[in-house]
């Protein structure tokens, strides 16, 4: 199964992107991934039920997040009530390390995403932080990386032994799928996601062109 | 599908508007800055805006937009274009090449209005500006 980790709709500040819509894309133009994660800007959304779309369309749905720490932004998968209460989803500068934490408690994981990005990754962050510790995968190849980002992540992954997943980073629909993870199995939940994930068995794939 | 489109009953769903190589050069950016009343250098001199912290003289965003709302009347010449949104994530950089693009993502026939994603990317492929544009068509 393919899926997109790392996507934003309307429900984030800069995205511009209808689900529905995402949607339609992929089957109209046959993007070769089986579902997509919702990871929205400083928050997670409760609230959006998309079981219907995904029934209609095929296409599995789920639900993350992306924070904002002080080594940069960071996904979350698996976020649930109890997680959601340990730390305030809304602030910029987070303790990675904190969150990383909280994840474990709450049966979530977190992977910083585009760390080879200027400011906003975690390879920006390294030298005044050190090496955070309890990362186990990050974003290596990001849909919306420029110039080397994506060289720059994956030369840090292989430095410090992360394993690398893959995201659009998409604002807008038609650039859902340009990056994306592989995984053995179907997914059909946030759980099975973070399970895969500890698993240790995917693969980043790139569709840009 | 047809370079231009007269009515919404033409748009199909994921098709291309036709796409173009703005003209971004200094002297473009000049005249632009002319006509509005703009005479930073940051956008009509690369030494001058390599000195406000630039990688050189860029293109305005307003000039941008601009470009993006031309090529939505080159393929619908009686669209109103309702909105142009857009994200500005890096500078689009002056006498470089840069390509525009929009892909029809939305279409609600009731209302005659289509969405379109745009971009501006440049050589590289790197995407530049993105965002959505909502214009209205003759039903």
């Amino acid at each position: 199964m393919i899926l997109d980790l790392h996507t934003h709709s309307i429900k984030s500040d800069d995205g511009r992107a209808k689900v529905q819509n995402y949607c339609q894309w992929i089957r109209a133009k046959s993007v070769p991934i089986d579902g997509f994660v919702l990871t929205e800007h400083r928050q997670f959304d409760f609230e959006s039920d998309y079981s219907e779309l995904a029934s209609k369309f095929g296409i599995a749905i789920l639900k993350g997040a992306e924070v904002e720490t002080e080594y940069g932004h960071v996904l979350v998968f698996g976020v649930n009530e109890g997680l959601y209460e340990e730390f305030d989803f809304s602030a910029i500068g987070l303790s990675l390390e904190n969150v990383i934490e909280k994840c474990e408690k709450h049966g979530a994981l977190a992977a910083p995403c585009h760390p080879g990005r200027p400011r906003v990754g975690m390879v920006a962050h390294l030298e005044e932080h050190g090496i955070p510790d309890g990362v186990r995968i990050v974003e290596t190849m990001n849909g919306g990386s420029r110039g080397d980002e994506d060289a720059v992540a994956a030369k840090m992954a292989e430095d410090l032994g992360y394993l690398g997943i893959g995201g659009s980073d998409s604002h807008i629909v038609s650039h859902i799928g340009r990056c994306a993870t592989r995984f053995p199995a179907v997914l059909a939940t946030e759980g099975e996601l973070v399970e895969a994930l500890k698993a240790e068995e995917f693969e980043a794939i790139s569709n840009k062109h | 599908m047809p370079d231009t489109v007269s009515n919404i009953g033409e748009v199909e769903f994921g098709s291309e508007l036709p796409s173009f190589a703005p003209d971004t050069s200094t002297d473009n950016t000049k005249r632009f800055g002319k006509y509005v009343g703009w005479d930073s250098p940051r956008f009509t001199d690369h030494e001058g805006a390599r000195k406000e912290g630039l990688p050189g003289a860029i293109v305005p965003g307003v000039l941008s937009q601009g470009f993006l709302g031309a090529m939505i009347h080159r393929w619908a010449p009686e669209a109103e274009i309702i909105a142009i949104d857009t994200v500005f994530r890096a500078p689009v950089l002056a006498d470089t090449p840069h390509t525009i693009t929009g892909t029809v993502t939305d279409i609600d026939e009731d209302e005659g209005t289509v969405e379109i994603d745009i971009t501006i990317t440049n050589e590289a492929g790197e995407n530049r500006v993105f965002g959505t544009a909502t214009a209205k068509l003759p039903t």
